[in-house]
Parts: C-alpha cells; structure tokens; sequence
C-alpha cells in the first residue's frame, strides 16, 4: 500500500501567548510516514509548535487536522518526547518505558513483550528496576525516547531529543530512530537546533523565522538514505539551510546563531 | 518486533555501547554489609545513651531521696506491679492502653479519611479553597485541647474522643496534602495526557502518587498531634480508662512511680507508630530514598 503522499497533518494556526504573538501563519502539510524536521532561532517557538501539533495546547487561532479531523490524543495513537527531564520519579525504569502501553490499556503480555524489546534498543538493559534518580539525564532521555517509540504511535513529536547524549550516543540514537523508522514507518515531526541532524534525518526540513514564529524555508531533503554527511550534495543542502538560519539571526541579533559559528558569551 | 535482534547483529559492527554496564549496588556484600553495620551501630548508640540517661537518673534519685522522685528501679517495680495486678479500680494496664490506642486510631482515621479527599479537592479546584480560605483557616489555630468543653457538651463516648483527635489529625493531612497538589508537575500530566489520559487516570497515576510523601509526611505530624490531644482529653474526665486518666487517678494519689510509668507508656506508645509510619515512608518511596545504596 502506497501512501507515500496521502497528507496525514494539516497545520494552519497562529498562535498568541496574551499579547505576545508566537506563530503567525504556520501553515503547513506533513505526509503520512514523512520524517519532517523543524529548526529555528532558540526561543521561536517550536516546542509551542510540537504542543499545538500534539492536542495538548489548542491554538488561539486556527487548527491542526490530522486525517481530516481536529487533532485530539484520546483519538489519535500520538508520542512526545519532550524536550525537558519527563520520567516520572516514582516509577522504575521499565514501568516509566511502559507508560503509553498501560494507558492504552494493552494486554500485559504485550506490555512486556515490547518494552524488553525497547529496552535493548535504546540500551537501557540491565537498569530496568532503577529508578530515574539513579540514572544519568541522557539515560532518562533514552527512557523517554523508548516510551515514545514503545506505543507505536502513528505521530511522534520529538523535542531535540538528543541534546543531553554525547556524540556516539547521539549519532547511535539517529541510526535507531532511523532503523525503526524504517522497519514500521511512521510519521516524525523532529525539533532540533543540529542543522546536520535535520539534514541527516528529514525527509524535509522546515525552517522557522523568530519573534514571530514564520515559516521561512522548507525544504525537500532528496538524499538517498543511509545519508553520508560527508558527501557533497549532503554539505550542499547543509550550508543552504545554514545560510537560511543565519540570515535570520543576522536579521534578529536577539536570536542566537545556530550554526555553531558564534558561541554563548 | 524484532529489534532485540536487528540490535543485537548490529551491536558489534557499531562498536558503541550507550549502555554503561549496571552497578550491582543491590547484590553488592560489602555496601549491604556497611549498611547492616551502620544500623547495628545506631541501635547500639541509643542503648547506650538510654544507660546513661538512666544511670544519672538514679544517682539524682539517690541525692534527692524523696518519694516525689522515684529513681529507675521504683517505676519498674510500679510498671511491673500495674502489668501483673492492674490499677487501683481493677482495671489492666492493657486495657488502658486499647482504650487510647483505639480512640487514637478511629480519630485518627476519620482525620486522614476526610483531610486526604478534602485536600485533593481543594488543591484540584484552588478555587473553591481560595473562596473558603477565611472559613477553614482560622480552624487550624484552635488547639484541639480548646475543643473540649463543646466536646463535653456535644458528644459522649468514644465519639467525644474521635471528635477531639479528628480535630488534631485533620489539618495537618488536610494541608499537607493540599500542597503537594500543587507539586504536581505539569510535564508529568503532559505525559499521561499525550496517550490519551482522561482526568481521573490522571488523578490516580500522577496526583495520587506526587501527593502521597506529602500525605504521609502530614499523618506523622497529625499522628503526633492527635496522640497529644488524646491524653489531655482524657484527663478532662468521662470514662474511667485510658492511659491519661489512669495518669490522673495516681496523681490526685500522689503516686509518682505510676504517673511516671503512664507518662513513658505516651511516650513509647508515640514513638513506636511514628516508627511504623516512617516505616511505611521508606517501603513506599523507595523511589525517594537511595535504600539501594
Ligand atoms: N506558557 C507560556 N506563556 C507565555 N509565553 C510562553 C509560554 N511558553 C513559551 N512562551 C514564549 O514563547 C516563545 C516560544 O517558546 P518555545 O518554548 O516554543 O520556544 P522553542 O523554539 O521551543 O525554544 P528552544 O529552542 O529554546 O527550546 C518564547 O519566547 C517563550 O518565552
Ligand atoms: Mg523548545
């Protein structure tokens, strides 16, 4: 079954927090099964984005239809990856993982079935009976992006998920997301501030402009995967977003650079 | 699914480990060992200090030689005689002690039965508590001992007692619980709510187990309180048992050793629920407490 351009989401808000506008005019379409990756200036307004996308927030100004109707969590099979801390203290690793499966009331054989499963994936084995004081942040980053991953959902929002791993882990994390991805495709909505991650990762990145939040450029990524950041057409669309992004913290000097060229004070 | 196994091929080739290989803190002999040590020496420490409150206790008896200050060996000699024969009425000292422990409990119970719900209502609907503030409040500044005329005129029996304990064992749950609602982290709502939460799901997974540490940590002040206003209601009168009218019916006596036995009996009795409320603490949060270190 092809469904390769049957659109799954349909964004079209704006958004206001009191007076202060955040969105204007986000418009946009996400495909079913697309890998979509969201960047802009810190502060823009993307995790507003993810919360809107997500049912959790309602815009103050338009709406976002998945196939067709409202968006709505109690209907829809949606995950978050949050971008702060969001393991629950009181549970144990494993039951923190399995969240999403006991509120969607899953059978226990299947609960244990596919957090085990998970668990090896994000490598989290042998700390299931831990609690998240006992483990380090970036190991309760992977506890979220397994309880992300663990429901199946048909829409993942991802809020720079791998800002706390370091470098192996991180780049060993995208080749999960993408293997997973790939194995049951799905549709990833996937925030980062990482250019080369969203090149590396996205079907289409989309770039946002600050204060207000404005769609400034979206992009098809064409690159057959598995991608090689190295190559010349992958540095090519690299530097393109790059210069897009840096046009508008030049634009914006409150908005800080996110290619890395100019670093925090 | 078969990611364990597409994981497990691909480990090797990767040559990356994100897992860290587990600390065996928990099977680990010498931390369990420190651990029991550490323990066994805290209990030794408190027999010693025990001694040694005892030891200047009787030198102190001896020097003031009167029988307003009975030395260590006289209250054991009364506790023992109060053991084998009873009070002066008849009555067991086991029985005293069911009396108040039982007072304690039903007051105690209705306190935490309405002061946990009324708390989480309240803390949900901030509303409703901030419209009824000046109505509840100034109830918490009335000592529970304040009570006791009205419950004399109002109530009889064990309901004037569970009156008056209620009134120590409320507050404390009731506002402790009402702060820890507003613990309640909203990422940890959001978390529940993407799945497809419903309100009371909520309620039970995310309030309930955020506000419980804080609920506890409320009935150990409540337990304190209320055990504290059962004895003086006691010695207001009414029924001819409970430890503190026992206490009353030696002191119109002048009988020191018996009063003194009454007053370690408060004491021990309070000290031992207290341990198995924080008993209670540590087996239910472990999640808080390192007892895996
Ligand atoms: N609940 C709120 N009330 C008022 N203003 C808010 C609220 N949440 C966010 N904002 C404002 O909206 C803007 C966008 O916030 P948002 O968290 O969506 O940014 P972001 O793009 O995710 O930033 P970052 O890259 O740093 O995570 C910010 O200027 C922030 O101050
Ligand atoms: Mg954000």
């Amino acid at each position: 079954m092809d469904r390769g351009n049957q659109i799954m989401v349909q964004v079209r808000e704006s958004h206001h927090y009191g007076t202060f506008q955040v969105h204007d005019r986000i418009e946009f379409d996400v495909r079913v099964n697309e890998f979509l990756c969201v960047c802009g200036p810190s502060g823009c307004g993307k995790t507003t984005l993810l919360d809107i996308l997500s049912g959790l927030m309602r815009p103050t100004q338009g709406q976002v239809l998945i196939h067709g109707d409202p968006v709505n969590p109690k209907k829809q099979n949606i995950s978050f990856v949050f971008q702060e801390p969001s393991t629950l203290p009181w549970l144990t690793v494993w039951e923190n993982i399995a969240v999403g499966l006991r509120v969607k009331k899953r059978p226990s054989a299947e609960v244990r079935r596919v957090v085990d499963d998970i668990i090896d994936v994000v490598g989290l084995r042998g700390f299931e009976k831990h609690y998240p004081h006992q483990i380090s942040g970036g190991m309760k980053q992977r506890v979220a992006i397994a309880r992300a991953f663990a429901t199946d959902a048909d829409l993942v929002l991802m809020d720079e998920p791998f800002v706390s791993l370091d470098q192996p882990t991180r780049e060993r994390m995208q080749r999960e997301v993408l293997d997973i991805w790939s194995r049951r495709k799905r549709t990833i909505v996937f925030v980062t501030h990482n250019l080369e991650e969203a090149v590396f990762l996205g079907d289409r990145v989309v770039i946002l402009s600050a204060k207000p939040a404005r769609i400034r450029a979206d992009i098809d990524i064409d690159l057959s995967r598995p991608r090689d950041p190295l190559s010349p057409e992958f540095m090519a669309l690299r530097s393109r977003c790059a210069a897009l992004l840096s046009e508008l913290s030049t634009q914006k000097d409150t908005t800080r650079s996110e290619t890395g060229t100019r670093r925090a004070h | 699914m078969q990611l364990r196994q597409a994981m497990k091929e691909e480990d090797g080739e990767r040559g990356v480990t994100t897992g860290v290989t587990p600390p065996a803190a928990e099977q680990d002999p010498a931390v369990r060992g420190s651990k029991v040590w550490s323990k066994v020496r805290a209990v030794a420490f408190n027999l010693l200090s025990l001694i040694v409150v005892l030891l200047i206790w009787e030198v102190m008896a001896e020097r003031a030689n009167s029988p307003y200050f009975p030395a260590p060996l006289h209250i054991l000699a009364a506790f023992v005689q109060l053991l084998q024969q009873g009070d002066i009425l008849g009555n067991s000292l086991w029985t005293h002690i069911n009396a108040s422990v039982y007072r304690l409990l039903v007051g105690f119970g209705l306190g935490v039965a309405l002061g946990v719900p009324l708390g989480l209502l309240m803390g949900l609907y901030k509303n409703l508590y901030v419209s009824m503030r000046a109505v509840i409040e100034p109830f918490r500044f009335i000592p529970p001992i304040a009570w006791i005329p009205l419950a004399i005129i109002f109530f009889s029996g064990i309901g004037r007692y569970a009156f008056l304990i209620f009134l120590g064992a409320f507050f404390p749950v009731f506002t402790a619980t009402l702060v820890g609602v507003g613990r309640v982290e909203p990422i940890h709502r959001k978390v529940f709510q993407v799945y497809g939460a419903g309100k009371f799901y909520i309620l039970r997974r995310v309030v309930f187990p955020t506000v419980l540490p804080d609920i506890l940590g409320g009935m150990r002040v409540g337990l304190g309180t209320a055990w504290m206003t059962i004895v003086a209601a006691e010695l207001t009168g009414g029924e001819p048992i409970g430890l503190g009218r026992m206490m009353v019916n030696y002191s119109e006596l002048l009988r020191i050793p018996e009063v003194v036995v009454a007053m370690i009996l408060i004491g021990a009795i309070g000290f031992i629920l207290n341990e198995a409320l924080l008993l209670a603490e540590k087996i239910l949060f472990r999640w808080r407490w390192q007892v895996s270190l």
